[in-house]
């Protein structure tokens, strides 16, 4: 049995900037090593990173130390294992359900992509990112929380008011300053919707909460609808971006995914490619092996399915290219165990069957001159930055 | 060691070998099964590895189990359980586990 390896050198700045090389040697040399930086372990391998999701009792999500909680002023599901857990995500699972997203969000998601698309002008160069990724995923995601009342510039400050404050590992005042002004601004629409919700139900998480048997307290409710706020918007945003690069950065995958209509299939290789939540953290709650290393009782892990996702023991020497024609693997973009995220059908849905087919259907011959141009970041949420692309 | 058939919406089946202790998930998967994903790995969040199974001696679903299979993707019946929730025992040998229809 070894110690836990320390990394000195990399830094989060490293991470942020281009991860991939980084993880790819640790799969190969530290797979399970603390990075100075953080004092936290990084667990690289996919066998070890799924494993960890799948043992709640000796990886916990129960963590008072992160910054989620003054981010979103509450302790939320996020941070929380076992019944409790269950109970404040099954109360809004079903408005996240197949049969719900066949029964009301597919139509309505193919009228706002359409309307969305639409907008967007042929012939000229536009940043993809702002123009679509963004203001789609926060109006859909406004529809199925049951906030229709919010703008799609609210939605998105809000979300990533929320993702920089749970990202504040340094404590900076300033961004929890600016979460808590989100926060104020959420709970005053929360407070000013209830009658609308508990008078004309729907299937929206909040109605649906709001309107239950035996509903869950009014705080966790508050607290459920910003969560998926914080995550429903920069997922299906990031996901998009990085599937629309992947595919305009290869054109001969480009044809062929247009001549078979296998949009599904790209959408699992984009998000397989480039995780849109790359890191998670779990607290260790017994002495334990990850692999040969001994991990402490009360160490932080963080596994890392960015680099699980690409891992040479599924993925051979190609795990690093964008391939939609890939021997299928199941990928660990989604998690595993109680926290596999709950937005995965809607994702899959929404981006895969409406939103790919319908966007190359209007631009067949969208290009991107310069791939260069293009600013990839982040180390827990990873994506591209802008994508200037040419519609035709 | 139990025998375990698997027979898929279009009437083809394969019979396996389970071990004892592990789900019906489990040894689909070990099997290669078509139609289990089980992305959640058995924690009961995400009825991809939803089947049908009439056979008294798998029991009833819990509470949690029917509040999840109420959000499987393919029809739910009478018959429908989360196979990451029975495990194989002796006792269920030559048990028949049907695969839903694929959802288009």
């Amino acid at each position: 049995m070894l110690d836990v390896p320390l990394n000195e050198a990399v830094t989060l700045a490293d991470l942020t900037r281009d991860p991939y090389p980084i993880y790819k040697r640790m799969r190969a040399e530290t797979p399970v090593v603390r990075m100075a930086q953080t004092g936290r372990i990084l667990v690289t391998r996919a066998e070890h990173t799924k494993w960890i999701k799948e043992n709640p009792e000796i990886f916990s999500s129960d963590d008072p130390t992160t910054p989620m909680k003054p981010a979103f002023q509450a302790h939320t599901l996020m941070r929380k294992d076992g019944a409790e857990h269950r109970a404040e995500r099954m109360a809004m699972q079903p408005s996240f359900s197949p049969k719900v997203i066949r029964s009301d969000w597919a139509d309505l998601y193919a009228r706002l992509a359409d309307e969305y698309v639409s907008r967007l002008p042929r012939g000229e160069t536009v940043d993809l990112f702002t123009d679509l990724c963004a203001p789609v995923a926060a109006r859909i995601l406004a529809h199925m929380l049951g906030l229709e009342e919010a703008t799609d510039a609210e939605m998105i400050r809000w979300s990533q008011s929320l993702i920089d404050g749970a990202g504040n590992f340094g404590y900076d005042p300033k961004l929890f300053e600016i979460s808590d002004q989100a926060n104020a601004e959420m709970n005053a629409l929360f407070e000013r919707i209830i009658p609308r919700q508990k008078s004309e139900p729907n299937n929206s998480a909040f109605s649906v909460m709001l309107n239950a048997r035996n509903p869950i307290p009014l705080s966790q409710m508050y607290a459920n609808v910003k969560i998926a706020i914080g995550g429903g918007i920069n997922e299906p945003r990031d996901a998009l971006a990085t599937i629309v690069y992947g595919l305009l950065t290869n054109p001969d995958q480009f044809e062929e995914v247009k001549r078979q209509e296998c949009w599904d299939d790209a959408f699992e290789e984009g998000v397989r490619w480039v995780a849109p939540i790359q890191v998670s953290g779990r607290r260790v709650t017994q002495d334990v092996e990850i692999g040969d290393v001994a991990v402490a009782k009360d160490e932080r892990v963080l596994t890392i399915q960015a680099s699980a996702n690409r891992d040479e023991a599924i993925y051979g020497d190609t795990g690093e290219d964008f391939n939609v024609f890939r021997e299928k693997h199941p990928h660990q973009s989604f998690g595993s165990g109680p926290h596999h995220c709950a937005g995965a059908q809607v994702a899959r849905r929404t981006l895969g069957q409406i939103m790919l087919p319908l966007l190359f259907d209007r631009f067949p011959n969208m290009t991107l001159e310069d791939p260069s141009k293009v600013v990839w970041s982040g180390f827990g949420f990873r994506g591209p930055l802008n994508l200037p692309v040419t519609l035709n | 060691m139990a025998k375990i058939t698997f027979v898929q919406p279009g009437g083809a089946s394969q019979t396996v070998e389970a071990r004892e202790g592990d789900s019906i998930m489990q040894t689909a998967l070990a099997h290669s099964i078509d139609g289990i994903f089980a992305e959640c790995g058995g924690a009961m969040m995400c009825a991809t590895c939803h089947c049908y199974i009439d056979d008294d001696r798998t029991g009833a679903a819990s509470e949690g189990e029917q509040d999840m299979l109420e959000c499987a993707e393919d029809e739910v019946r009478d018959t429908s359980r989360l196979s990451c929730q029975i495990t194989v025992t002796e006792g269920l040998d030559g048990l028949i586990v049907h695969l839903p229809v694929p959802v288009e």
